[in-house]
């Protein structure tokens, strides 16, 4: 079921059961990481999804604003035992979550195939 | 050569300066709007690539420059997006020097208490990317704001 989000930054996004996939387009910076917040809350207000997998592909550069923006999203999935799964990491994106240590908070995989076996 | 509401990357900013005083110089002269914050990277980040710093490098320089641009914007402006904003960038044969320059509430985050070590919680982590991906971060109080100025060699050893 394809899920309306109304933001650029997520033009696409589909429920499957409990996961929703995301796929995420273009740079993150303090300037537009509302609107990322904004199309997140949606989805998971929407759907409530058990598994939340975005793929970051499309993602060459973002920064700390961001990055708050997916731990938000991270402990409202955690309150009903969901998770988050950040997949197709640019290194300079999986450099960042490195040094921001949430390497080993997110589930990190290399595609979404990867992320359904998690 | 002065480069009117346009910044090198090619994107245009509204009522903003760029300007070239020397060869492998920049400044640029904006306001602490966030759309503002691109453009600015990408201008240093041009200016690291000319000066042969790997793209690697590149991007750690970028985003240090957007954290600290974006330190001002939300706690020395307090996310008022109207304030001036003098972002200065050259190499010097050896480092690129990065200097920020706002009029701010005067703040200074090297005297904050450190951020806590849960990664969950926010904040902080723009000054600790400078700290692993910069040889300085120095703020400088100055009588009307904070001057902070950032360093990276170009040849840095692992």
């Amino acid at each position: 079921m394809e899920l309306k989000t109304q933001s650029d930054l997520i033009p696409t996004a589909r429920q499957d059961g409990e996961t929703v996939f995301g796929v995420v387009r273009g740079e993150i910076d303090l300037h537009n990481s509302p609107d990322l917040r904004g199309a997140l809350l949606t989805i998971l207000t929407t759907a409530k999804p058990k598994k939340l997998v975005l793929n970051l592909n499309a993602v060459p550069y973002m920064d700390s604003s961001a990055i708050a923006v997916f731990v938000e999203s991270l402990q409202k999935l955690r309150k009903s035992g969901g998770k988050l799964y950040l997949t197709n990491l640019q290194p300079r994106v999986k450099g960042l979550l490195e040094i921001a240590r949430l390497d080993s908070i997110f589930v990190i995989c290399a595609d979404e195939a990867e992320a359904m076996t998690k | 050569m002065l480069l009117r509401n346009r910044f090198e990357s090619g994107k245009a900013v509204k009522n903003q300066t760029a300007t070239h005083p020397a060869p492998n110089t920049i400044e640029l002269k904006i306001d602490s709007n966030p759309a503002n914050l691109a453009a600015a990277r990408e201008a240093v980040e041009q200016l690291c690539r000319s000066a042969g710093f790997d793209e690697a490098a590149i991007g750690e320089v970028g985003l240090c420059v957007n954290e600290a641009h974006a330190n001002v914007i939300r706690h020395a402006y307090e996310n008022v997006f109207d304030r001036p904003i003098v972002i200065r960038a050259r190499f010097d044969g050896t480092q690129v020097i990065v200097t920020i320059r706002d009029w701010g509430n005067g703040v200074n985050p090297a005297e904050l208490p450190p951020a806590r070590p849960d990664p969950l919680t926010p904040g902080g982590l723009g000054l600790v990317c400078m700290e692993k991906m910069l040889d300085e971060a120095r703020f400088e109080p100055q009588p009307d704001g904070m001057l902070l100025t950032l360093r990276r060699r170009r040849n840095r050893a692992a």
